[in-house]
């Protein structure tokens, strides 16, 4: 007994000094949580009749960057008789950001590549923004250097592509893979947006793993990065992606400057634009539905209005045209990664071992993507608070698998997750942070399965539904800024197109 | 028999001595405040030597073993600590922490020896004669070692080598100990096999020495430390030796009184006397309030805006008895305005004109600071050129870093103004160059104030001519996205310290 109350008197002090160190209390939840609405559409719940009828000639269902474009592209020609519905609050999709006190930070998309020379319409639509005047880029929209650094071997280098530890053998697979992906982009099937080069490929039939293992490439940190690269922009493990779009990652950029545009929002800067620009279009919370043809028309139900309209822009994910417009079969071949998106506020910045942060920082073997900072692009040479994008696609797990896990857990474990995850390259992380939401989302970008793209599915749903015009990126196979908009401008012409007709 | 033992008192008191110096000669040659620093660490150390004479009661068998081990302990602590502590201030921000740390660990050993050593002896002498013995040798170690530190170790030796040094005389001691000792005690193998690799560290400590110090060398400074301060934004230190003040932030030196006339009479003079209707000036950076001082020599100038990011640095050169003489009080001057904020992003924020701007930054060390030497910062500065208005910029040296320098020219004139580059010899920095930025076509001046130590109207347009090993050389202008300028100067110093 005596022994134990002076370990007690000895040790309760010591603890508690631990604890309250290393168990700093941080504040957060969840935030825009979409799934509730999601499930409720599919499985077709009842809505209110809507209260009123509005003809209106041209209907875009979807105010994600797909749907902006088409409405960028429509007011632009001159064509004003239309609405932009979206079922959220805040228009912009997956280029939804957020503002505190610190910085604004993005949601998910954050940067676009800096669109090459015959890019035309991502051209068109920044030198209207200002970021492209006589042939230069804005220079305070160029990622800032250092743009990207990996955290390997216990220290930071410059740049995702492993160089500390690489071996001869693996430099020299590095230049072989880049020879291979030159002499793709030399047969200008590899495009931005890809509908303009696409040409079948047995590429597609394959996996990007298994292509890497047929070519030879058994480099590790090769194979780590270009794994990499899929679970960043497709959500998906490279041995579930498919080749072709395993190459076009790396074959279909030929940037004339260093880049990429960036903003602290990340696109939320392009949604802001566009939605300031088109905000008499713009219905944000009118969830649709039920999308019926009868005759000529198109009626678009939501609980506010029956719209009665000649055309339909369907620029929200192809997936829910089955839950909401009569008589479509389900999109069974589109695929979708969740994503699980954090933005954490920090107070302090974590001591970096004499390395600078940078604007995108990537752990090596992390299961996670690392996080972006916010206050990269600003002006200041010193800060001492920030915020960082924390990005998860959980592509380890099937996305039927990741929904369910992304679903069952509470906020805690995931800070809990993201925090062990930080840790590995920044012990002190918890001492820092403050503040953490995390966004869950379901459906987050295509996954670009092998066999999918040059599939008969796809190319059924490229064509319009009677005066149904699909929109979504989805449809090019992989969630980027550029296919959206192209599929956005597309759809806009093919319905203005109908509606002259009509 | 009783010699050799005595010996060893004589060692372990030095030894202890030794360790006790070295750590306030570190602390007060890196923090500065003699006085403080070798208090408050011979106090803790005393104060540590009494929780050791206290703790001795709790040892009672094998007495011989535990002296032994205690004395490796010493010898690696003791040996390694200056090593430690230069690498704490170098790379930690803990360094207080860990030196009061050292100095308490160090300190308790050292308490222990004695009083175990006497009880070891206890049976071979006499109490009166033990006692007496013990504390003369004690007191003898002292002594030599008081004498022998400044006058033999500090100057050949060096800091990190007489630790270890010192060190390996405790694991002599320890070594001797289990000879002497060898019937008191059991597993004397053990011991010795602990000494050795305790000897065998001590020695790879000392091959490594000089790399010891030179990876520590970046935070060292020559002279004595006058003040010394980590604000939020960098490490302020001031030194000084005999009538030389310097300044260095984060360990790059920014000025030495005896010379700094020479760069700031180059950084203003070749610009603003040659607008003698200049009525606004900003600097940028320059918190030190020097480059002010030269502003105020024109009547003209009626206001001048100082922004500078760290208000420590510019409250402690307002208010600081000898900076303030040093600058001669520019910056309570009433024509003169401190504004504490981040150059570019005030300059991006505000829209007043200025007649001259001067941009005087720390080099481009890092990508932090490099922002500061973008075509960016001088597109934004250009647009706060009133009419007829120049700005010059700290451009580094167009010796040691040829190419940085360059890249600045480039960069200024990217930002779409004339370039006149210039440059001057400032015995502490080397050769050092400007660069004069303006729409309107210059020429140095031909008159010059009153009262200038070096700039004269006979030199000032020689400044301009570069001799060959510093004209030009191809660079790339530094922009945001791309700052060539922080890998060329990276690159160009490493060369040059090579």
């Amino acid at each position: 007994m005596a022994d134990f109350s002076r370990r007690e008197f000895f040790g309760a002090p010591a603890l508690i000094g631990l604890w309250s160190k290393t168990d700093r209390k941080i504040t957060g939840s969840f935030v825009n949580d979409s799934f509730p609405l999601g499930h409720r559409l599919r499985d077709r719940s009842a809505f209110r009749a809507p209260a009123q009828q509005l003809r209106v000639p041209i209907v875009i269902v979807g105010g994600g960057m797909a749907g902006l474009n088409a409405a960028w592209h429509l007011d632009k020609r001159g064509f004003r008789d239309f609405v932009l519905l979206e079922m959220e609050r805040q228009a912009g999709g997956n280029s939804r950001s957020g503002e505190n006190e610190v910085s604004k930070f993005p949601w998910a998309a954050h940067y676009v590549p800096v669109p090459a020379k015959g890019e035309s319409l991502a051209r068109e639509l920044f030198g209207e923004l200002g970021l492209f005047r006589y042939g230069k880029w804005d220079e305070r929209t160029l990622c800032f250097d250092p743009q990207e650094r990996l955290f390997i071997n216990g220290h930071w280098q410059e740049g995702i592509e492993p160089e500390d530890g690489a071996t001869p053998r693996d430099r020299a697979q590095y230049r072989r893979f880049m020879d291979k992906i030159n002499e793709f982009r030399a047969t200008g099937q590899f495009t931005v947006p890809m509908e303009r080069g696409a040409r079948p490929s047995p590429l597609d039939r394959m996996s990007m793993s298994d292509w890497l293992a047929q070519q030879g490439f058994d480099s590790t940190p090769l194979r780590w990065y270009i794994n990499y690269a899929c679970r960043d922009d497709y959500g998906a493990m490279s041995k579930d992606t498919s080749a072709w779009v395993g190459v076009q990652y790396f074959a279909s950029r030929e940037p004339e400057e260093k880049g990429p545009l960036t903003w602290p929002e990340g696109n939320g800067w392009i949604a802001a634009r566009l939605i300031d620009k088109l905000r008499r279009y713009l219905r944000t919370g009118e969830v649709v539905y039920r999308v019926v043809q009868s005759g000529n028309r198109v009626r678009v139900l939501t609980e506010a209005t029956e719209y009665i309209a000649d055309a339909v822009i369907w620029a929200a994910p192809t997936f829910l045209a089955s839950y909401i417009i009569e008589g479509v079969p389900p999109a069974d071949g589109f695929q979708y990664s969740p994503w699980l998106t954090a933005n954490l506020t920090l107070d302090r910045i974590p001591g970096q071992k004499n390395a600078e942060p940078a604007w995108d920082n990537v752990i090596y073997d992390s299961p996670a993507l690392g996080y972006v900072n916010a206050t990269h692009m600003s002006l200041a040479t010193h800060v001492d608070r920030t915020v960082w994008t924390f990005y998860w696609s959980l592509a380890e797990h099937t996305p039927g698998e990741a929904r369910r896990l992304l679903l069952a857990q509470d906020w805690n474990y995931w800070k809990e997750a993201i925090l062990n995850d930080l840790a590995r390259a920044h012990p002190d992380i918890r001492q820092c942070v403050a503040h953490m939401d995390i966004m869950r989302i379901g459906h987050a970008m295509a996954r670009p399965s092998p066999g999918f793209l040059f599939s008969e599915e796809r190319a059924r749903w490229l064509k319009p539904l009677g005066k149904i015009f699909f929109a979504n990126s989805d449809l090019s196979g992989f969630s980027i800024f550029e296919e959206a908009q192209y599929r956005g401008v597309e759809a806009a012409k093919e319905a203005v197109h109908a509606v002259s007709r009509a | 028999m009783s010699i050799a033992l005595f010996l060893s008192v004589f060692l372990i008191a030095a030894c202890g001595l030794i360790y006790e110096l070295i750590a306030g000669t570190l602390a007060s040659y890196l923090l500065g405040d003699t006085v403080f620093q070798f208090s408050t660490i011979i106090g803790c150390y005393l104060f540590a030597m009494g929780i050791g004479s206290y703790l001795s009661r709790f040892l009672h068998r094998g007495l011989v073993a535990r002296f032994v081990s205690i004395e490796l302990m010493v010898g690696v602590v003791g040996g390694f600590s200056s090593s430690i502590l230069f690498l704490a201030f170098a790379y930690t921000e803990a360094f207080r922490f860990i030196l009061y740390a050292v100095v308490i660990l160090v300190g308790t050993l050292v308490g222990l020896e004695i009083p175990l050593l006497m009880r070891i002896l206890k049976e071979r002498f006499q109490f009166r004669e033990l006692v007496s013995h013990v504390l003369t040798f004690d007191y003898l170690g002292a002594l030599g070692a008081s004498l022998l530190f400044p006058i033999l170790l500090v100057p050949k030796l060096g800091l990190v080598r007489s630790a270890l040094v010192f060190g390996i005389f405790n694991v002599v001691v320890a070594l001797w100990s289990t000879y002497l000792f060898r019937e008191q005690i059991g597993r004397s193998h053990i011991l010795r096999a602990g000494s050795v690799v305790v000897l065998a560290l001590l020695g790879t400590g000392m091959v490594f020495a000089d790399r010891i110090s030179s990876a520590a060398d970046n935070s060292l400074y020559a002279d004595e430390v006058i003040f010394s301060r980590n604000t939020p934004y960098q490490r302020i230190v001031l030194t000084k030796w005999k009538d030389d003040l310097r300044l260095f932030l984060n360990s790059h030196l920014q000025f030495s009184s005896r010379d700094e006339y020479r760069y700031h009479e180059a950084l203003v003079h070749p610009g603003l006397a040659t607008l003698p209707g200049a009525h606004r000036v900003l600097v940028l950076g320059g918190g030190d309030g020097l480059a002010v001082r030269e502003i105020l020599k024109y009547p003209s100038v009626e206001s001048v805006t100082l922004v500078d990011l760290d208000p420590e640095m510019t409250h402690l050169f307002s208010t600081h008895l000898v900076m303030s003489a040093l600058n001669q009080h520019s910056l309570t001057n009433p024509r003169v305005h401190v504004i504490n904020a981040d150059a570019l992003r005030w300059l991006d924020a505000n829209t007043e004109q200025y007649d001259f701007i001067v941009a005087d930054f720390p080099d481009p060390t890092s990508y932090a600071l490099g922002k500061l030497f973008t075509t960016t910062f001088y597109r934004l500065a250009a647009k706060h050129l009133a009419s007829g208005g120049l700005i010059v910029v700290q451009s580094t040296s167009p010796l040691f870093a040829r190419q940085s320098y360059w890249c600045i020219v480039e960069s200024v004139k990217q930002a779409g103004l004339r370039v006149y580059p210039y440059h001057v010899y400032v015995p502490s920095f080397g050769e050092w160059g400007y660069v004069i930025g303006s729409f309107a076509p210059y020429e140095p001046p031909r008159q010059l104030p009153s009262g200038l130590r070096f700039l004269s109207t006979t030199n000032v347009a020689e400044l301009f001519i570069f001799p060959v090993d510093m004209q030009p050389v191809p660079a790339e202008p530094n922009r945001l996205n791309d700052q060539v300028l922080v890998r060329y100067y990276e690159q160009e110093w490493k060369d040059v310290a090579h």
